[in-house]
């Protein structure tokens, strides 16, 4: 039954299976997992750039989308961190190494980097939203010679609900970025900032001046973040975010995650400021 | 006219019935007061009845490429002999496209492939189900001898004997039917089939089409609807007006012809399940009801304003100004509460703030300019509302609509916030 | 693989867990021999029986189900039993109308301490199900596109002429507003002659747009649950009103918040059998009802019609054409008529007529059209759950996005069992239909059944209490089925 009289070289509805290599327990509703193509001629073919995504599904759950997070400098795997929230992700929450899974990637599109050569970038990432900036402050940093000053503030609920654990002390000790990291509220034992994002960034009062700010998380932080930065003096067009919506195909058809005329799986979802107040607000 | 044939009724049916044997043919049928599209063998339609193959159907004939639910990839998983819990998947794709032949849909309806081509097949990703299918299937088309009450084609740049996406499309004439041949598949689907040649029933066949485009009703004057209903975007007010009476079922989108959405959900289980595709309607809250809880369309004026604004605003503006709307007229007479999008579109663009400066010739009308004296409301919320067919100025032979429907020339962007 | 492969039949058990459940691990332990084919589902209790899994079941390919729990008055949770006695009766007398023989399903009660006894329910309704043999599949069963083409006859004068308190009715309406209503739910014209539209009128201008005839057709009721909380006013037809009652029982809308607008209903028609009378297409330029005709002009033409030929059919058995309940009646009443003999609309009557295989048939023929668009339910003013209706959930999935006969109808069962005892019989979900499935039928099924057996028909007292919401001890009209 393989063969299909479609006459197309690729349908893009059909997953490539991969296989969980990893599972890291990042948070008590986060978790990540490194997979990779069981096909060895589709993983060395496989490219995609930092910032887009790809759908990850449980046979027989269900598709769900996410950003793959990992550099693309990273050749051994790709890695997705999911929270559990729903019936697909708590599917994968489920899965552990060596079960198989479905990866249709790349999807969307990506961070603008070649257009930050030589400026100051900030990277402002609030809770799950720190899986996008993960991966473009990673490969960032890889070229971090042709940036300017590179600062990351990262912010979660608690000490517990911060992601990517393992890589925040290289992150506080690189000599190319400046992390802040900072909590909603005290905790024992917590040698970093507490106060709420906008807040601290407010504090941090980074220059606008040939600087741009890359900031995710959740509609709440970034509607607070994006005034703070607006304060700070940041033109919208240097402000870059991503969005979320309810994906289906992934590819611009379904209908569903349209913005206006705009599909924030086909020509999202990455944006900036200046480009989302172009779109109808159906926030 | 290119090729034209001359068909009896008893050779058309006879034909059709002949195709059969090669095509899945899908023809309309009634069933109970529905008319639906249905495969039909080759003896049912050389013993059918013409006046029923000839029927509008109630719902468009959408799932002949994009059936109402279909799958897209089966999964299959054999479990290790050492360790069961380690399974092997395989995936297959079952796109299978028969080859297909569709009779007697309408040209709206043979339009509605058109704009449906756009986003299945002619962005970054193709699909290939539908583009299989669309590859696969003829469409043979009859030109509307009349128009209903609830059309308007010539609202969104077409007639009813427009051949756009037809591959055949016959017109009813004296004695029997005239074939046009429009594409090259059209002409392999006549080819020795022994229809008589038809040069002397061109005039016949103008009259018809001129005759149909006379009973239907004349288009308001509405310009620069793409921007105008763009600008409505944030009149709340507007929307929760428009869509008191709104039931929110959906019944709209799964019988319109250029709805395009879907969604998609897996059945069975990693040992033997399979991802399936189907029809899902923007109408529903479910539909972008985010895991968190969050939904960017809670209520039914938000999802209103999604679907005439993606047909007549955020489609056009993706896709070079034309309309995700045919004009079939589908979503009016089976709306369970008679909620008319014609008076959504007119009322969104008359009542608009926007202006424009229409001296600059550029700026072609957004509707083709059937030559309407007074421009009868046609969608007005007034008793007896549709125009007096009389008032409808016949044009002699009506040119296939310039394919420019709202081309709005000037991205000179309406404010929307 | 069991020995008995091929020879096997699939029974679906539903067992409490603290009677039969416990009877049959009495039978295993005493090791008496019993037949293999029951697949047994423990459930906490028979109240728990959700008269839908014996349908899913049934419809997916069952060829019996069995549910069985603690005899009554000896339920664990007191009174679960006694609930599930009358859902499941009424199921197993809803079962015929979609083709499914009735013997297929039993409940019965058997105790943790009746080993023998539940070897014995079992062994025997085991042999029931293998006496009928396998459960007729429904890709097997032919599909029938015929329907009723009689027209029942009007047990009472219809009517279509201009009603003459129509204008009082208006002023009704302004002196409403006038006194702080927000607004009143009332129809207009739509887009030709013979449609009409609901509108939410709140200026006087907007009341002047007000009908009342036979284009009426919307029970205005569906709008109400939405104006929760708001002063506003609905005008109704007799049916309509029964919905309004319904959900005034059910203490979904607040009486203080509704002000109730009627007048006598002389029938309303099925615009489908107007359009049949007319040319494919043709524009209708006016339509004027007099008497009991109306004239519709189209395409230039006069096409006379009367209400016998065009009225909808659950108008030709209407006892309630005035509001049940009111708070402005202006007019005379309509006449009453008393209940007809037979209350059957065409299409039920013609499915009692066919055998339970040719009624699968019909429905196969019926729900292959359905589009899944889901307008019954939106049209329903009892589907109140509106954005959280089960048949949209994944888990549990009771119903999948394939387009098979099976899914279809099964959401069909969904919403006609979850309106069992509620449904008031306005058949809008039939008239919403675009693909004109006769689904009443179902819920008429249910509604005579429920008639039949606790002589209870919804909206007409908002005191009621819906017979599946309560339940007797003794209940006189349900005899015990034993199996034993």
């Amino acid at each position: 039954m393989s063969e299909h009289n479609c006459g197309c070289s690729k349908n893009p509805y059909l997953p490539e299976v991969a296989t969980v290599l990893e599972v890291i327990t990042e948070s008590p509703t986060i978790k990540s997992f490194r997979v990779r193509f069981d096909n060895e001629e589709a993983w060395n073919s496989f490219t995609y750039q930092p910032g887009q995504v790809g759908q990850l599904s449980v046979f027989g759950v269900g598709e769900s989308t996410f950003v793959i997070n990992t550099p693309p400098s990273c050749k051994d795997y790709i890695q997705f961190s999911v929270m559990r929230a729903g019936e697909v992700t708590s599917a994968i929450h489920k899965l552990q190494p060596g079960d198989k899974v479905g990866v249709r990637a790349p999807l969307g599109n990506y961070f603008p980097y070649e257009q930050w050569k030589g400026k100051n970038i900030v990277f402002v990432g609030g809770g799950i939203g720190m899986a996008p900036i993960r991966t473009i402050m990673l490969h960032v940093m890889e070229h971090a010679p042709e940036y300017g000053k590179l600062s990351l503030l990262y912010g979660a609920r608690s000490p517990e609900d911060m992601a990517y654990k393992a890589d925040l002390p290289g992150w506080l000790e690189s000599d190319v970025l400046h992390t802040t990291l900072t909590i909603d509220r005290e905790a024992p034992n917590w040698p970093h900032r507490v106060g709420m994002i906008p807040n601290v960034l407010k504090e941090l009062a980074p220059s606008p001046d040939n600087t741009i700010a890359v900031l995710c998380g959740p509609p709440i932080m970034i509607k607070f973040t994006l005034a703070a930065f607006r304060e700070l003096g940041f033109k919208d067009e240097n402000i870059i975010t991503t969005l979320e919506r309810r994906m289906k195909c992934g590819i611009g058809i379904c209908g569903r995650c349209n913005l206006g005329g705009k599909y924030v799986c086909l020509d999202g979802p990455v944006f900036s400021q200046a480009q989302l107040n172009e779109l109808p607000p159906e926030m | 006219m290119s090729s034209l044939l001359f068909a009896t009724p008893k050779e058309l049916t006879g034909w059709l019935a002949k195709l059969a044997s090669g095509y899945r043919v899908l023809a309309p049928r009634q069933e109970g007061p529905s008319v639906v599209y249905r495969p039909q063998t080759a003896e049912q339609l050389a013993s059918a009845d013409i006046d029923a193959l000839l029927r509008r159907a109630t719902a468009s004939p959408k799932q002949a490429m994009l059936p109402q639910c279909e799958t897209l990839v089966t999964f299959k998983s054999v479990k290790d002999a050492e360790d069961p819990s380690k399974l092997t998947t395989t995936l297959e794709n079952p796109c299978q496209a028969e080859p297909t032949v569709l009779f007697g849909c309408r040209p709206c309806d043979a339009r509605g492939f058109v704009v449906l081509d756009r986003p299945y097949l002619e962005g970054k990703f193709k699909d290939p189900y539908y583009g299989a299918r669309r590859e696969a299937t003829v469409i043979v088309t009859q030109a509307c001898p009349s128009a209903f009450a609830s059309c308007f084609c010539n609202w969104v740049g077409s007639h009813p004997s427009d051949k756009e996406g037809s591959d055949i499309l016959f017109t009813a004439v004296e004695g029997g039917f005239v074939l046009e041949v429009v594409t090259d598949k059209g002409q392999a689907l006549v080819e020795g089939a022994g229809f008589a040649d038809a040069a002397d029933k061109v005039a016949d066949v103008e009259a018809a089409h001129a005759a149909a485009a006379a009973s239907l009703a004349p288009a308001p004057e509405l310009t620069h609807v793409m921007e105008k209903v763009a600008s409505r975007f944030t009149d709340t007010e507007f929307w929760e007006k428009e869509t008191v009476k709104c039931l929110s079922c959906g019944a709209c989108t799964y019988l319109c012809p250029t709805c395009q959405c879907f969604t998609i959900t897996d059945e069975g289980s990693q040992l033997d399940g399979r991802r399936l595709r189907s029809w899902d309607s923007c109408m529903t809250p479910l539909f972008t009801l985010e895991t968190s809880g969050h939904n960017p369309r809670p209520s039914k004026a938000d999802r209103m304003r999604n679907r005439v604004s993606h047909k007549f605003s955020f489609y056009p503006e993706r896709y070079d100004g034309f309309f995700s709307c045919v004009g079939c007229g589908r979503c009016v007479v089976s709306c369970p509460v008679s909620l008319d999008i014609r008076h959504m579109v007119k009322a969104a663009v008359e009542g608009s703030s926007l202006t424009f400066d229409d001296a600059a010739p550029a700026e072609s009308p957004a509707v083709e300019a059937v030559p309407a004296p007074e421009a009868p409301a046609v969608a007005e919320p007034a008793p007896e509302a549709v125009a007096e067919p009389e008032q409808a100025a016949a044009p002699k032979a009506q040119k296939p609509a310039p394919k420019a429907a709202p081309r709005a020339s000037s991205k000179s962007k309406a404010k929307k916030r | 693989m069991s020995v008995l492969a091929g020879k096997e039949l699939r029974i679906v058990g539903f067992l409490c867990n603290w009677c039969s459940y416990g009877g049959a691990d009495t039978a295993g332990t005493a090791r008496a021999v019993q037949p293999t084919d029951l697949r047994i589902i423990r459930v906490p209790c028979s109240g728990r029986v959700n008269p839908l899994f014996v349908l899913k079941a049934l419809i997916n390919g069952a060829d019996g189900v069995l549910v069985s729990g603690c005899h009554p008055r000896d339920c664990h949770y007191s009174a679960g039993n006694y609930y599930a006695r009358r859902r499941l009766e009424l199921l197993k007398e809803f079962l015929p109308v979609i083709g499914i023989n009735p013997d297929r399903f039993e409940y019965t009660w058997v105790s943790a301490s009746e080993g023998q006894r539940w070897k014995d329910v079992v062994t025997n309704f085991t042999n029931r199900i293998h006496a009928l043999g396998p459960a007729p599949r429904w890709e097997d069963v032919p599909a029938r596109y015929d329907r009723p083409e009689e027209l029942i006859e009007s047990i009472r004068p219809l009517g279509c002429g201009a009603h003459p308190a129509l204008p009082e009715l208006k002023q009704a309406i302004k002196d409403a507003l006038a006194a702080g209503l927000e607004g009143v739910l009332g129809w207009k014209q739509g887009f030709d002659a013979i449609h009409a539209e609901p509108v939410f009128m709140t200026t006087p201008e907007e009341v002047d747009s007000l009908i009342w005839g036979p284009f009426n057709v919307h029970n205005l009721a569906v709008y109400l649950p939405q104006y929760k909380g708001r002063k506003i006013g609905v005008v109704v037809k007799g049916c309509d009103s029964k919905g309004v009652v319904e959900l005034l029982a059910e203490n979904l809308i607040s009486r203080e918040d509704v002000k109730i607008f009627g007048m006598g209903c002389n029938g309303t028609v099925n615009v489908s059998r107007i359009l049949a009378k007319l040319p494919e297409g043709a524009t209708i330029e006016s339509c004027v009802g007099r008497g009991n005709k109306i004239v519709v002009t189209a395409a230039g033409q006069d096409y006379e019609m009367s209400m016998a030929e065009i009225a909808q059919d659950k108008c030709r058995l209407c006892t309630k054409p005035n509001a049940v309940l009111s708070d402005v009646f202006v007019g005379t009443p309509t006449i009453e008529p008393a209940a007809p003999a037979d209350g059957r609309l065409p299409a039920l009557r013609f499915l009692d007529s066919l055998s339970l295989e040719e009624r699968m048939g019909y429905w196969k023929g019926q729900m292959e059209r359905c589009i899944a668009c889901h307008a019954c339910r939106g049209a329903c003013p009892m589907c109140v759950c509106r954005d959280y209706c089960v048949s949209d959930t994944r888990d549990p999935a009771w119903v999948t996005q394939e387009d098979t006969v099976q899914q279809k109808l099964f959401f069909q069962l969904i919403h006609a069992q979850h309106l069992a005892g509620r449904c008031t019989g306005c058949a809008e979900c039939e008239r919403a239909c675009p693909m004109d499935i006769p689904v009443f039928a179902l819920k008429q099924q249910f509604g005579r059944m429920i008639q039949k057996i606790f002589s209870y028909g919804a909206g007409l007292d908002v005191n009621a209490t819906p017979p599946l919401l309560t339940y007797q001890v003794e209940e006189p009209t349900i005899k015990e089925h034993d199996l034993a």
